[in-house]
């Protein structure tokens, strides 16, 4: 419930300082400023109140804004999705290359929602950088697991420790993984990487609360340890299997502050996914090689 | 000498069983490896001794399946090494995992998938097959030994010979050698593809990698077993010519060894220049990157000195040049170049890989030390790896003083063949 509430604040928040963009734009300076001054009161307001109202009750939600569209249609289809049977679902992701700003918000979210020691990134953000100057232009790529639907990761693990599920998610079952890294090997995308059991704090005198925090990845806690699963495992990105099993998008779709990153189920044909996998921009990484990727990108 | 000898290979396993226990405590943290370099020496070493069983396993067939017989002293000596440099690739890829202690997981859940899950059980039924073979050419003596020899020799050979004693008579004797050729070729008939498939398996591990294109190539399990081939006959020249003591016809068997050397080294190296010219010329970037590296970037000493000097050159003068050519020390000494060079060859086949980035800019997207594309094996890891090459130098020796490895060769298979003969021209006079 704190964790919930957390999240509501937390959109209200990022809500809050688009609305106040808008307004800025839409509106000039001078009226802005009067309009903020209430939307601020209000949200005051809110916040107040919500500490008497008992725990079950939801806070109301605030008005809309357009930029908040697709993630409430998201967040819609996701409940819609989360009706069907598992198999039925085919988690999607889908990210517009030219609303990419680069600002790797997605990776440290993904960090810290996952608890990701030194060594292990899910959604790293790589940069390319065009031309000469003065005709120059940067492009940012961020990089999750691809979900392939004939991932080659997951073929040649000996243990079975590893598998594409039913909804399209690429998983590992961390107490079933032996460590021999061949899966970290067959991914053409580098989207596997190896907890070694390090800590930031490694060769400072204290260790911080942060690092031993227990995550929360495939709705298992798994506090850290020295020599406890997922230490010495190889980890990945799994869509936030996590939240999106409990109605909420992956933490890099939702803290994504340019709506860069969509997330749906490709199997609904009226799912903001599907509707933008129809599209002349889409590309995947590396179809060449045959894995039919389930993240799609707009260039 | 020998006491030294021992004491030096004691003292090296102890400070690597020393690593060994640092290793299994901290984890794979105290390796030099990242989440983008994730193999690294200890793979390089599995997949060298997988080779040396698989190409000593394939020489010791050569003798007693296609009848080499300039070749049949050495046989006794292929096969322990192939056993036990077997053993050696398993230690080294077990203390490769994470957690090693779920290796067993690899036996109960299989993922008929997986490459890696097959070579498991190969390498399993091969041991299984060499320690039968072993036993088999090694029966006779053994019983010989059970029942004539002295101090603790007698009752090792007794709990070895698993109750075999020889027969009494000549005849019965003769009748039990026939029995044992017929089965140690029945089994070497069985392990010519279970060793091929055993390394070139091994090589497949990686040839089948698609993220890989160094690796993902058709012609790289081929490398692998022909490579296997060389270390194997190397290994085999190296310890005949210098441990087997004086024997009748010594310089002879060498020289059949120097021969298959130099032909195994021809073909490696036709591979090599083919893999590496048609990967040049193609010019394909995730290709050509790894290639420059090992011709002329990190890895050039590597291969210049190691695949090319030591396992090549070096091993292919010595066994011409007329001055060394008709010297058992300096055969040996081609023998264990060949050696070294090969491990060079296996170094020059994973590293590499790990080089170019999957994507371009993946290694500036994240900055960490454990997500780089540099590699160095760390301390622990060279110690581990000295260590565990002492001690299986160290069973491996000690199982050569203990067993009658070389002299006295229990086959005798001219006897066998001229028996046939013989029964041949008997009954040829009958219907006469």
């Amino acid at each position: 419930m704190s964790e919930a509430n957390r999240q509501d604040e937390a959109e209200k928040l990022s809500r809050r300082e688009a609305a106040v963009k808008l307004i800025k734009i839409s509106l000039g300076l001078a009226a802005g400023a009067g309009v903020l001054g209430e939307f601020t009161g209000t949200e005051k307001a809110e916040a107040g109140a919500m500490l008497e109202v008992p725990a079950a009750a939801p806070p109301p939600l605030p008005e809309r804004i357009p930029q908040d569209e697709a993630i409430f249609r998201m967040q819609q289809e996701l409940h819609r999705a989360l009706q069907k049977p598992v198999a039925e679902r085919n988690w999607t992701m889908v990210i517009d290359n030219r609303k990419c700003v680069g600002c790797s918000t997605c990776t440290v979210a993904c960090k810290a929602e996952n608890k990701l020691p030194p060594g292990v990134v899910y959604r790293p953000v790589m940069e390319e950088e065009y031309g000469k100057f003065p005709n120059v232009a940067r492009r940012f790529l961020p990089r999750p697991c691809m979900h392939c639907t004939h991932p080659p990761c997951t073929k040649v693990c000996p243990v079975s420790a590893t598998w594409r599920s039913k909804d399209g998610v690429v998983v590992i079952d961390y107490e079933k993984c032996i460590g021999c890294r061949y899966c970290i090997s067959a991914c053409p995308y580098g989207a596997r990487t190896f907890d070694w059991g390090e800590y930031y704090t490694d060769g400072t005198p204290q260790r911080e609360k942060y690092e031993t925090e227990p995550s929360f990845e495939y709705v298992k806690e798994w506090p850290r340890a020295k020599g406890r699963s997922p230490v010495n495992n190889t980890r990945k990105c799994h869509f936030c299997l996590h939240r999106l099993v409990n109605g909420m998008l992956p933490m890099c779709v939702t803290s994504c502050i340019g709506r860069a990153t969509y997330f749906g189920d490709r199997n609904d044909p009226e799912s903001l996914v599907s509707e933008l996998i129809g599209n002349s921009r889409l590309m995947r990484l590396k179809e060449e090689l045959g894995t039919a990727p389930s993240v799609y990108y707009l260039v | 000498m020998k006491r030294l000898y021992y004491l030096c290979l004691l003292t090296l396993t102890l400070l690597g069983f020393w690593a060994l226990g640092v290793r299994l405590l901290e984890g794979l943290k105290v390796t030099g490896l990242t989440s983008y370099f994730s193999w690294g020496a200890w793979v390089v070493l599995y997949i060298f001794f997988i080779g040396l069983s698989a190409g000593s396993f394939l020489l010791s067939t050569m003798i007693y399946v296609f009848n080499m017989h300039s070749l049949e002293k050495v046989g006794r000596i292929a096969l322990l090494s192939a056993l036990f440099a077997l053993i050696g690739g398993l230690l080294f890829v077990f203390i490769d995992l994470g957690h090693p202690e779920r290796f067993w997981r690899s036996l109960v859940y299989w993922n008929t998938a997986s490459v890696l899950v097959w070579e498991i059980r190969f390498y399993l039924l091969y041991i299984l097959l060499v320690l039968a073979e072993l036993w088999l050419v090694m029966r006779e003596d053994l019983g010989e030994l059970a029942k004539h020899g002295t101090g603790w020799r007698r009752p090792l050979a007794r709990v070895l010979s698993l109750g075999y004693r020889p027969a009494v008579t000549s005849e019965g004797r003769n009748r039990q050698q026939a029995a044992a050729a017929r089965w140690v070729k029945i089994l070497g008939i069985l392990g010519v593809p279970m060793a091929v498939g055993v390394h070139g398996g091994t090589g497949s591990l990686f040839a089948v990698t698609i993220a890989k294109p160094f690796w993902n190539n058709s012609i790289v399990p081929v490398v692998f077993i022909v490579s296997a081939l060389v270390s194997g006959a190397a290994l085999v020249t190296f310890l005949y010519a210098f441990f087997a003591g004086e024997e009748e016809d010594k310089l002879g068997v060498l020289k059949s060894l120097a021969q298959l050397l130099i032909l195994f080294i021809g073909i490696d190296l036709l591979l090599v220049a083919a893999e590496y010219l048609v990967g040049l010329y193609s010019g394909i970037p995730d290709d050509v990157e790894p290639m420059h590296q090992v011709i002329a970037g990190q890895y050039g000493l590597i291969f210049w000195l190691g695949q090319i000097g030591l396992a090549a050159v070096v091993p292919l003068l010595l066994c011409s040049l007329p001055r060394t050519r008709n010297s058992s020390r300096w055969l040996g000494l081609a023998g264990l170049s060949a050696i070294i060079g090969i491990v060079a060859v296996r170094v020059n086949l994973i590293l590499p890989a790990y080089t170019v980035p999957q994507l371009s800019g993946l290694e500036k997207a994240y900055v960490d030390s454990r997500l780089t594309y540099n590699y160095l094996p760390s301390g622990n890891e060279l110690l581990t790896s000295i260590g565990l090459i002492a001690f299986l130098v160290l069973l491996f020796s000690l199982t050569w003083e203990a067993l009658p490895l070389v002299k006295g060769n229990s086959m005798r298979q001219d006897n066998f063949e001229g028996r046939i003969q013989h029964e041949g021209s008997q009954s040829q006079l009958h219907q006469a």
